[in-house]
């Protein structure tokens, strides 16, 4: 099928993104071009083009999962034998809890793996696993925003948004900072929200967790898909659309405002065009499906975003979050229900660390996995496990970061981060400094002063970079 | 922050120790002007830096002047000598060396730290009074029609610039019928208002637009932007606020009744106090109340300090333009604001009550609502807890019979089951089954009958030989289950008891879980042989219970309020942190334009807050408001920082017209009607959009006011618009959308409401992805007003959403319905519908033969709406209908 080109030479060569466009500095005669989504110059060599979060929402067991605790093997049953800080269900604090799935050591690292990821587990020397990330949320909502935002107090931009920010996004067709099947609550949209940034940095959400993938992929970005015309008389109205607007224009000095709108009818009509083309994840081949587990119900759902989450990130797409949720958050039912998440994601994520890793995306995609918080290792209830901001385990993989190591360490208990403590704040800054941005530096003036993702602390951990 | 500058600001104005004095008084005015000419930030002579507390410790040894690098330099004994002009006085030079001595006392970096204005010696222009300018005088008489024009028009005369021509009048109509309305006008309208000839027509067109119900609706909507309006918590948890929108409702009112600002504000900040205010004055106090809130975190004094932080960020934004909430952990770094005046705020908030009570660990907190008829809320309440008395009674006697029943028959589970056993496979009658194993007939008879329909499989096929075995199992999976049911509820009533006492919410009965136990499901619910039948005292009960339910009263209004709580006596949290307490201070108001460190209130102090914020004496007030209502007119304001201004704010090019124009709002009693019609009947309103090549490069931002700003529309003027043209509009003022029994997370599909946009309710967790494309911003902090921009995803809204496709499909049938039209006069009336304007003769046949083209492109098949349609929506898409000249 061919379209009319746009008209004018200049929106051709336009590399304004989707629609985030600066259309109206690019079209002032005298002005350089303005796209705020443009690929902007890092502020030094960047190891890491760009990132795949893959979100567990609730919080992941570190005592159960990467965290391995002899002392709570040893000591199972015992009363909690330490002061315990800000805990969110006081009432119900039970014994010591060793981990309910056995650990075992895997590859070349020798890195240990609880039974619960065995997949994950055959990748394990590609990942640098941090067992001493620190928050201050001790709720979900307030550990979320932290996590995206920095801060829990107040609204403030998400890390996408930063990093968008900073280094605008290298495909002009997409959004530059996509976050898929995201919670609404717990913060909701404040988690990927551009707050004070210009809105162009704002995160676009693809469905949000309580949709299914078929209703999803009928529309995945609001609006994309027309409900008028078939394509092609829709061109043929647009053009009496544009006929019209141009007479207008014409009428009105050339109106940058209304020139750039001219433009943005036009991206808006090629981006309908060819922005779906992106999350048609049943175009990959069987064997690829079959490699995330796309074939099997349990693991369809996150499969589904980690290919879907490859396509975009290979398409240039900057910043791409996956969201496990809302579905980590075991006050009862530890065994039963960790066991059910971890099948849900182990094959997926595994999956994807291969294929990224056979396309040699790996090479220049960050991928970091982890929840808000980790959990007690003492029992709540019966059966169950607290949330633990205090000291829990994340890993990374790819562009960046040492393989097959393990940094940081919490208390014997698995309670507090005791080596390399590395708050959220650090983390943030760890993750902007591979991407090639000081976190200093990537500041924003707002209500008379200048801000960063980083506030006023962070500092980057160089120990676990490559 | 290195510098702090401390050197060059005058002597602190708060008591100090007598050392600190003997600095202030002797020793900084050396510094500041003998040192700090060339030791200072920029110059950094010799890499010293004498502004900063850091260069003077790398020169100063305490107790020890002759050892101190900066007392052998000015003494001239060392090598360096200075100042290098010449050696000091002798009297300073001895307070230097008794200041050293002393221990070189100086004031701590938090009173250090402040900005070179101080709060009582500012000169900021924003801080000074109002000054009523006299009107200038112009060359250009004949253009003057209102004061307003004067200051207009005098500076683009002395910049050489002509102001542009005058709007047409249906671009003049369709302009100020978006403005005062948001709605375009109507067919009738633009014929009524072509016809009308004479001089007033247009001052009559405003007179009717700003009476009409429409413009509160518009106006209001301004007014929630600055207030963050949204109905629900946003933060954590996002619950629903489910009595916002009688704040919404309040606001538009007011605009409509002309309510006079200041009273609107003292009624927002302290409606509950104000004498006579009322109903009224309780709802307005939303504005307070209707803020995101971290309802789960768990550390309940950060949170209630959260929460007070947004309310100082808000008030102090919206009605005086200053950003006061940047001094929570340390004097604000640009303006003469006070980490002092910060908390001399807090203190009032908090000792304002947002919350009915924080809630369990591990919970959330609950929001305070307050009643409206607080006699009938007295009422409802005793009627509830009435209620749950009578609940918990009732529930209490049947745990009673249960225990009492139970003991007596779940011991005997097995031999029911034995015997039913033999009745059934040995032929035994149920009374000689009943005797042999001890029981009584009449119940075994009830188990009997039961287990006829029962799924009992294991037990219908035991046998003889291992009936024991059998029957011992279910007793015993019976008697565990029992155990487990009975303890549910008994912490079940526990917690009843503890919630209703504390006013939280209620938790609803377990359910036993039936797959655990279906035998024991089966056998003790709906039915079942075990299943407890009430004793005249619990049926007694329940029928009492039930009365007390059948007359229980409808809740009465409630409003999302705030009202006076326990009077906090407020520190100063050090660095913010509530734990961290410094010296105590009286409640007051920032101290650069109360000039008090003590208010002297009484209560919460809101009251007098609100008197103070509302006052024709303080400064920025009037300016403020004045300033938003132009911004609100012509798109952009006369201080381009509407919520800043501070130092770093903007300064506006037309600081007299500013103060004119507030000086005769408060004259008028404040009234924003009368502010309208003072803009709204000038000149500089009524300019048209175009300007000259010349006037465009002199004057590129339009700060001048050359011309008037075209301004895109906002997502509700578009929503709006588009509902009813395509005549699908709903009109009903106020009232609440949310669901009935609304969860906590309910949201609402946009789409779907024909009511004006105003009345969609907004959940800060998810605004809806329409408002969010077209920039309606996030309802978290004062909105400094929208930004209009024009990205694609707002293309792919006007083009593909099913809404805009519906609207254009009503707008189509509209025009055929009406018979008696031509098809020219059909595409003279869609144009006069959207565009405001007669279509050119060439713009009627470039329709008509679109709507032939498109026709023969679909084919046979297609219908000549389908083409109107297609015609219809070209026009809602045009650049023409989104942006108003």
């Amino acid at each position: 099928m061919v379209f009319p080109i746009p008209r004018r030479a200049l929106l051709r060569q336009s590399a304004a993104g989707f629609g985030l466009l600066g259309l109206r500095g690019l079209l002032a005669a005298n002005a350089a071009p303005a796209n705020p989504m443009a690929p902007k110059a890092p502020h030094f060599t960047p190891k890491a083009r760009r990132v795949i979060f893959l979100f567990m929402h609730g919080g992941p067991s570190s005592v159960d999962t990467f965290d391995h605790k002899v002392r709570l093997d040893k000591d199972h049953g015992k009363p909690v034998p330490f002061k315990r800080a800000l805990t969110f269900g006081e009432d119900a604090v039970r014994g010591l809890m060793k981990s309910l799935w056995p650990f075992r050591q895997y590859g070349q690292s020798g890195i240990e793996v609880s039974d619960l990821f065995p997949h994950v587990a055959s990748c394990v020397d590609d990942l640098c696993v941090v067992k001493s990330m620190v928050g201050d949320g001790v709720d979900h909502g307030a550990a979320l925003l932290q996590l995206h935002t920095g801060v829990f107090s107040f609204k403030r931009p998400s890390m996408g948004s930063w990093v968008l920010y900073g280094l605008g996004t290298e495909n002009q067709n997409l959004p530059g900072f996509i976050t898929i099947k995201p919670s609404l609550g717990h913060g909701g949209q404040n988690n990927w929200s551009s707050s004070f940034l210009p809105g162009e940095y704002q995160g676009t959400a693809i469905g949000n967790s309580g949709m299914k993938v078929e209703e999803i992929e009928k529309e995945p970005v609001p609006y994309l898909v027309s409900h008028g015309l078939p394509t092609d008389q829709q061109r043929f109205e647009l053009d009496m659309v544009q006929k019209m607007n141009r007479h207008h224009a014409a009428l009105n000095e050339h109106d940058p405002d209304l020139e750039a709108r001219i433009g943005a009818l036009e991206l808006a009509f090629r981006m309908q065009i060819q922005a779906p083309e992106a999350f048609e994840v049943e175009k990959e081949s069987e064997a690829t499906k079959k490699l995330y587990g796309l074939d099997n119900e349990a693991t369809r759902d996150f499969a589904w975003q980690c290919l879907l989450a490859r396509r975009l990130s290979e398409r240039g797409v900057r910043f791409v979050q996956c969201s496990h949720s809302y579905k980590w958050d075991q006050h009862s039912e530890l065994k039963k229900l960790h066991t059910k998440n971890a099948a849900e994601v182990d094959k997926p994520i595994a999956g994807l660390l291969k294929d990224m890793k056979s396309r040699g995306l790996l090479n220049d995609t960050l991928v970091i996995w982890g929840g808000e918080f980790g959990r007690t290792p003492w029992a709540q209830g019966a059966d169950g496990r607290d949330h633990n901001p205090y000291g829990y385990t994340i890993w990374m993989a790819g562009a960046g970061v040492k393989p097959g190591f393990v940094y940081g360490a919490t208390d014997e208990f698995g309670y507090h981060a005791e080596v390399n403590r590395m708050h959220i704040h650090d983390l943030h800054a760890t993750i902007l400094y591979l991407l090639g941005l000081d976190h200093e530096r990537l500041t924003y003036p707002y209500a008379g002063r200048n801000f960063r993702l980083t506030d006023v602390a962070g500092a980057v951990h160089h120990g676990i970079i490559a | 922050m290195k510098a702090l500058l401390f050197l060059l600001t005058a002597a602190p104005i708060f008591a100090q120790t007598p050392d600190l004095e003997f600095f202030e008084k002797n020793v900084r005015p050396i510094f500041a002007s003998k040192c700090a000419p060339c030791h200072n930030e920029k110059m950094q002579s010799g890499g010293l830096n004498l502004v900063t507390l850091a260069g003077l410790d790398a020169v100063v040894m305490p107790k020890d002047a002759a050892g101190s690098r900066l007392f052998q330099a000015v003494s001239y004994t060392g090598r360096v000598k200075m100042p290098p002009m010449g050696k000091l006085p002798e009297a300073e030079l001895a307070a230097l060396r008794e200041w050293i001595d002393m221990g070189a006392p100086r004031p701590k970096e938090s009173a250090a730290r402040r900005s070179r204005e101080t709060p009582l010696n500012s000169t900021h222009w924003s801080f000074q009074p109002v000054k009523d300018y006299s009107p200038p005088s112009v060359k250009r008489e004949s253009w003057v029609r209102t004061p307003v024009d004067r200051f207009i028009l005098s500076k683009l005369e002395a910049k050489g610039l002509a102001p542009a021509a005058p709007a047409s009048r249906l671009t003049l109509l369709r302009r100020v019928t978006y403005d005062l309305t948001g709605l375009p006008p109507a067919l009738r309208e633009i014929d009524d208002f072509l016809a009308d000839q004479s001089p007033q027509a247009y001052a009559k067109l405003v007179d009717r637009l700003l009476a009409s119900p429409q413009y509160g609706e518009r106006w209001g909507r301004h007014w929630l932007d600055v207030a963050r309006y949204a109905d629900s918590t946003g933060m954590d948890e996002d619950h629903v606020y489910p009595y916002a929108w009688r704040y919404r409702d309040y606001v538009v009112q007011a605009f409509n009744n002309d309510l006079p600002f200041n009273r609107f504000i003292e009624e927002q900040i302290a409606g509950d106090l104000l004498p006579g205010a009322g109903r009224q004055g309780i709802i307005a106090t939303g504005f307070l109340a209707l803020g995101p809130k971290p309802l789960a975190q768990q550390d309940r004094i950060k949170m209630i300090y959260d929460v007070v932080d947004e309310q100082i960020d808000t008030v102090s934004k919206a009605f005086l333009g200053l950003t006061v909430s940047c001094a929570r952990c340390h004097d604000h770094k640009f303006d003469p604001i006070l980490t002092k005046d910060y908390y001399g705020l807090a203190s009032i908030f908090a000792s304002t009550k947002d919350f009915r009570n924080l809630g369990r660990p591990g919970s959330v907190s609950y929001i305070y609502y307050a009643p409206l008829d607080p006699a009938a809320y007295a009422k409802y309440q005793a009627h509830r807890w009435r209620l749950y008395g009578k609940e918990i009674e009732m529930e209490e006697a049947m745990a009673e019979d249960a225990t009492r029943e139970n003991t007596l028959l779940r011991p005997k589970i097995g031999a029911f089951l034995t015997a039913a056993w033999k009745v059934r496979h040995k032929g035994l009658t149920v009374a000689a089954a009943a005797e042999e194993q001890g029981l009584e007939t009449k119940q075994l008879e009830k188990w009997v009958a039961w287990l006829k329909s029962a799924d009992l499989k294991k037990w219908d096929e035991a046998t003889e030989q291992n009936l024991d075995a059998v029957v011992k199992e279910y007793q015993e999976a019976y008697l565990a289950s029992g155990k487990k049911w009975d303890d549910q509820l008994a912490g079940w009533r526990r917690r009843f008891t503890t919630e209703v006492a504390n006013d939280r919410d209620i938790p609803e009965r377990p359910k036993f879980g039936r797959e655990s136990n279906p035998f024991f499901a089966a056998a003790t619910f709906d039915g079942g042989p075990m299943e407890l039948h009430d004793s005249p005292r619990v049926a007694q009960l329940r029928a009492e219970l039930k009365e007390l339910q059948q007359t229980m009263p409808p809740e009465p209004d409630m409003a999302s309020a705030v009202c006076d709580g326990p009077i906090i006596d407020q520190h100063v949290f050090l660095r913010g942190d509530h734990l961290s307490q410094g010296e105590p201070v009286a409640k007051h108001f920032p101290l650069v334009i109360s000039k008090e460190m003590d208010a002297h209130v009484k209560g919460s102090g809101r009251l007098e807050l609100a008197h103070w914020l509302a006052s024709s004496k303080n400064p920025l007030t009037a300016r403020v408001i004045v300033n938003r209502v132009w911004q609100w007119h012509f798109g952009e304001a006369l201080v381009r920082t509407p919520n800043n201004w501070g130092t770093t704010g903007e300064k506006p090019a037309h600081p007299e017209l500013l103060d004119y124009l507030a000086s005769r709002f408060v004259e008028s009693g404040w009234s924003i009607k009368a502010l309208h019609r003072m803009i709204l009947l000038s000149n500089t309103y009524q300019m048209g959009t175009a300007a000259s090549k010349a006037t465009r490069e002199a004057d590129p931002g339009n700060h001048l006011w050359s011309r008037f700003n075209r301004i895109r529309m906002s997502v509700e003027e578009i929503r709006d618009t588009l509902l009813a043209l395509g005549g699908n509009m709903d009109q009903t003022i106020g009232g609440s959308l949310l669901p009935e029994g609304e969860g906590k997370r309910s949201r609402m599909d946009p789409d779907s409401v024909r009511r004006r946009t105003l009345y969609i309710p907004v959940r800060r967790g998810s605004i809806q992805a329409v408002l969010a494309t077209f920039d309606y911003g996030d309802a978290t902090t004062p909105s400094e007003g929208r930004p209009r921009t024009n990205v694609a995803p707002q293309a792919l809204f006007i083009r593909n959403s099913r809404f805009v496709v519906d609207q254009a499909m009503g707008l189509a049938k509209m025009l055929l319905a009406d018979a008696s039209l031509s098809d020219t006069e059909r595409v003279q009336r869609a144009y006069l519908l959207t565009l405001t304007r007669r279509a050119e003769p060439f713009e009627v046949d470039d329709g008509l033969s679109y709507m032939q083209g498109l026709r023969q492109r679909l084919g046979k098949e297609s219908t000549a709406l389908q083409a109107w349609q297609s015609f219809c929506h070209v026009l809602l898409s045009t650049n023409e209908f989104l942006y108003l000249n």
